[in-house]
């Protein structure tokens, strides 16, 4: 299953966000293409602007969440498709 | 309702209320409390006019009906906004506390949080919530919100006090609702709304149970009594209408200590019972609501302090003194500071899963803690242009008197042009915008100033701060840097060396 990021600006993040990425990369297949199984938006605050210009089905991370939870959630995501 | 039905509504309830060891019979006709009905009566008659009612009204998302904004569930961040612009006018409009916006944020706090509430445990309080929000807006009702508990002992959580009632518990749960007892302080409009919801005002443990608990009651609810605030000056609204410097619509909000003597809730009005972890984020989500508020409605007075300041100095012959001109354009300068973060807060919203938008909670504390300043700067400047006369004029009485009236046109006149009365009447509004319960409010507030330290430590991150000097000092590697030079750091610069 392949996985994409999107990321927000990071104008002023509440988290580093690359934390996520780095959970993914650990066990999810990961680029910065446009189109994937699933798109996954990693905004820093909750404004949510990594998620403003997404289609379709995308997973939408916006503050530091625990590496079982992010897993969690994409599994559940990517099951669904 | 239009600004004279809601004074005619409020004829309607019967609160006890008491102030200065007598009953007040009649809020809407009380000429301590009269001021404060007309200032929150603007909330309801700007909704009726055509220049203003963009920013005082509102599609309702549960009904589809137009209504007045302060019973609205922020649906965009573009609500948000307009929140805001409609409380700077609203302050600029009475040149005081309008009292409404608690209201709107109680009901939008316990909109977002019932709903997370629900989710966890499986309740049904948001329905309750939408329910009564629709009854609200049906009616045109202004809700007072009530979250600051007389708290006692601060050292100590709500169950460890030595007398459990001084924060607000359930004592008793029936069949068809709950029983509370306690207080709630500083209480904004409290009089002078038809409801009342309460909620926490702190984050609880498992022991405090039984003071997580939100609800709404009528203001005349069997058990309900307040008592009204003194504030600097008060009793100068019996003395006419020129010492108070703002007789129309007076200053704050006319603060009540409000007492749940053994009142009565049935289940539909009640928004959370026992859900202790709820409690601190209830609260976080309310302060971030009210502290968004306050970068507009006090930026809303500033304009008629800035302007009556400005009018003082005319009259006063020194408004082209180029250190006055620097003095009051520092005070709009200070004041639109603040609105430049209320806007800021409200465009940096975002949706919560209950749907409804909030502001950023990081940009609502600052926002909220540059009032804690501000305020006090603009005021300063006020009474440096205004001079020592903002506390030595004489009385509305002396000026009519006959023996000394002619003393006083003839000794306190200005510019040729302007009448002595004016300048007086323009010097007692200095005096109330700059002095008196203003300032304090501006401390305390949505919350003391700490409280918003608290939140913005929370909120920023001072690490990812800590990891940007380190890049830049050249102790840790800059990535992007490397990618620029196409060399590390250490290979660029050794090649100086």
């Amino acid at each position: 299953m392949r996985i994409a990021v999107k990321y927000c600006g990071g104008c002023n993040p509440s988290y580093r966000r690359e934390e996520i990425e780095e959970v993914l990369r650990k066990y999810f297949q990961v680029s910065y293409a446009d189109s994937a199984d699933l798109i996954v938006c990693i905004s820093g605050c909750k404004k949510g602007c990594a998620a403003e210009r997404a289609r379709g089905e995308f997973l939408h991370f916006d503050e530091k969440i625990k590496e079982e939870e992010i897993v969690r959630k994409v599994k559940e995501k990517l099951l669904l498709k | 309702m239009t600004g004279k039905e809601y004074i005619e509504s409020l004829r309607k309830y019967r609160p006890k209320i008491y102030f200065m060891g007598r009953r007040i019979e009649s809020v809407a006709d009380d000429p301590i409390t009269a001021p404060h009905v007309n200032a929150a009566a603007m909330t309801y008659e700007l909704a009726h006019d055509p220049r203003y009612e963009d920013v005082m009204t509102a599609v309702s998302h549960l009904t589809g009906e137009r209504i007045n904004r302060f019973n609205h569930i922020h649906q965009s961040t573009e609500d948000l906004v307009k929140k805001v612009r409609m409380i700077r006018v609203l302050g600029q409009k009475t040149g005081s506390c309008f009292q409404r916006c608690v209201g709107c944020d109680a009901m939008n706090a316990i909109y977002i949080t019932s709903y997370n509430i629900d989710r966890k445990y499986g309740t049904e309080y948001h329905e309750r919530v939408r329910q009564y929000i629709k009854y609200v807006q049906k009616n045109d009702l202004m809700p007072a919100g009530a979250m600051t508990d007389v708290k006692g002992d601060r050292s100590k959580r709500p169950s460890q006090q030595a007398d459990k009632d001084l924060y607000v518990r359930i004592v008793e749960k029936r069949e068809d609702g709950i029983v509370v007892r306690g207080a709630k302080a500083h209480i904004t409009g409290a009089v002078n709304s038809h409801e009342i919801i309460v909620m926490p005002t702190r984050a609880l443990e498992a022991d405090d149970k039984d003071y997580a608990v939100s609800f709404a009651v009528p203001v005349d609810a069997e058990g309900v009594k307040m008592i009204f605030g003194r504030q600097t000056n008060d009793l100068r609204r019996l003395d006419g209408d020129m010492d108070c410097g703002n007789a129309k619509y007076a200053t704050v909000g006319g603060e009540a200590l409000v007492i749940f003597d053994d009142v009565f809730v049935p289940w539909e009005r009640v928004f959370m019972c026992g859900e202790y972890d709820f409690a601190g984020e209830l609260v976080e989500v309310f302060a971030t609501f009210h502290r968004q508020n306050y970068g507009a409605c006090k930026v809303g007075v500033a304009d008629v302090l800035i302007g009556a300041t400005a009018n003082v100095a005319e009259m006063q012959g020194i408004a082209r003194a180029s250190h006055v001109v620097d003095k009051i354009t520092e005070m709009i300068h200070l004041a639109e500071t603040c609105w430049c973060c209320t806007l800021a807060c409200s465009y940096e919203g975002f949706r919560t899963p209950s749907g409804a938008y909030m502001p950023n909670q990081l940009l609502a504390n600052v926002t909220k803690l540059n009032i804690t300043r501000f305020p006090y700067e603009w005021s300063r400047i006020a009474q440096d242009i205004t001079g020592g006369i903002v506390i030595t004029l004489p009385s509305e009485k002396d000026y009519r008197n006959p023996e000394t009236r002619d003393l006083i046109e003839k000794y306190l006149k200005g510019v040729a042009e302007t009448p002595t009365e004016q300048r007086m009447r323009m010097i007692r509004l200095v005096e109330n915008l700059s002095i008196g319960a203003e300032l304090p409010e501006s401390m305390h507030g949505a919350g003391s100033p700490q409280a918003q330290k608290i939140m913005i430590a929370r909120r920023s991150n001072l690490e990812m701060k800590k990891e940007m000097a380190r890049i830049i000092a050249g102790i840790k590697e800059d990535e992007h840097f490397r990618k620029i030079r196409g060399v590390t750091e250490r290979e660029f610069f050794s090649k100086l060396k």
